[in-house]
């Protein structure tokens, strides 16, 4: 169980926490790693709003990712940074846990987090209670140690059809094994919303990157999601249909409705704001 | 305790925010959202969107809105015993769900009637029902 606490783990430590309300927390970037994308970024903000979950819940329930209103872009964090992370739950029960937060690298805002909502479904299915609760003793006391987390293998993505600047099909290949479905979860293995959310933004970026009225010398860069929704669980080895459709919103900038699929059932659905940034 | 009756003008009032937030949350559009459509069946609306349109509601009218406040407004003055046996909704809690989901047409209840079912029947106007009977609560309090 290396990978359990590291494969896909996102707190190093705790370091503010008022039960049920808030925390603010730290996770220390690896500086080995080629990338590290805002999704998982994001992901860290969640983690950290769950943690205060199943702690006011004591440890019975967890909650697993589904609704997100608004998720803000302001800045990559490069390999190297320690992330400053905050969370403010607005409610916390057994049925769900509503929470904004953020992520800063440095003095600069890295990303928000805006009314999300998360289930909460029983712990037991997903990991073992006690070393979650073991767990989150360790993260309010001296931390972990850093540098547990080796990135994520990129999912194959496979682009299809697709009209230019308007939309874009593609499919993406859930990998059959990944040491991070050892800590996502160890009961039942869930390919990460946030790892689609990754792949449905390069998509994106992609079917924007050759709209025509793209301005010269610029390339398209990530705004906001909205309306982040996810229907179902993923499992390992499932075959994903992506779809991007753009609308252009003027000055080059647009508003991208992006879906995935399984088995014919929608299984997330989700909205990117891009804008053009000049590139350098 | 009796609920005091909704009114029509009361309906029509919260309505407008209602279909907005509810078209927002399922990605259809606005006219779509008609006061009687069934939002499972007429608008594919899953549990995950239910869930979606409660937290959103609660944002738009700064309300609170427990889970599960359908079902317990729906069963008024009975007890959950009374309402529902096994699973099944009893015929005095049939009785009490058509009078408080009096917009559905009686055809779409069915006998029996299993409590999971129950959503299968929820409209918008059900959800101006669930905003307005939540307002009244906060103005109870306050």
């Amino acid at each position: 169980m290396a990978d359990h606490f590291a494969a896909f783990s996102f707190v190093d430590r705790i370091t503010g926490f008022t039960p049920g309300v808030r925390a603010r927390g730290q996770f220390a970037v690896p500086a080995v790693l080629a990338a590290f994308p805002s999704c998982l970024v994001a992901e860290a903000v969640g983690q950290l709003a769950a943690w205060v979950a199943m702690a006011q819940a004591d440890f019975r329930v967890r909650p697993v990712a589904a609704l997100a209103n608004e998720m803000r872009f302001h800045g990559d964090v490069p390999p190297g940074a320690l992330l400053g992370l905050a969370v403010e739950i607005d409610s916390c029960d057994d049925e769900a846990v509503a929470y904004a937060g953020r992520a800063t690298s440095g003095d600069a805002l890295a990303i928000e987090l805006l009314d999300c909502l998360g289930p909460m479904l029983p712990v037991a299915e997903f990991d073992s209670p006690g070393e979650l609760a073991a767990r989150f003793d360790l993260l309010r006391g001296p931390g972990a140690t850093p540098g547990r987390f080796h990135g994520v293998p990129v999912p194959e993505i496979v682009r299809g059809a697709g009209v230019p600047g308007e939309s874009l099909a593609a499919v993406l290949h859930v990998p059959a094994v990944a040491p991070f479905f050892a800590d996502h979860f160890p009961r039942r293995p869930v390919f990460p919303a946030t790892l689609l959310l990754d792949a449905q933004i390069s998509l994106a970026l992609q079917l924007a990157a050759e709209a025509p009225d793209l301005p010269a010398g610029t390339q398209p860069a990530p705004v906001r999601m909205t309306h982040v929704k996810m229907r179902s669980f993923i499992p390992p080895g499932e075959v994903l249909a992506l779809d991007a459709q753009r609308a252009p919103t003027g000055g080059g900038a647009g508003q991208i409705m992006l879906s995935a699929r399984a088995n014919g059932m929608t299984v997330s659905t989700a909205r990117l704001e891009y804008a053009p940034r000049r590139v350098a | 305790m009796a609920q005091q009756e909704i009114t029509r003008d009361e309906i029509m009032a919260v309505f407008p925010t209602i279909a907005e937030t509810m078209a927002d949350a399922l990605g259809c559009d606005v006219d779509d959202i008609k006061l009687d459509v069934s939002l499972i069946e007429g608008l594919d609306a899953e549990s995950i969107d239910f869930l979606d349109m409660v937290f959103r509601l609660e944002r738009a009218f700064k309300i609170k809105i427990p889970r599960g406040k359908i079902v317990e407004n729906a069963r008024g003055a009975l007890s959950e015993a009374e309402f529902e046996q096994n699973g099944l909704v009893t015929d005095a809690g049939l009785a009490q769900l058509r009078a408080y989901l009096s917009e559905v047409p009686a055809e779409r209840f069915r006998t029996p009637t299993k409590v999971k079912d129950i959503p299968r029947l929820f409209t918008p106007e059900t959800f101006c029902k669930l905003v307005i009977s939540a307002q009244r609560s906060a103005k109870a309090a306050s």
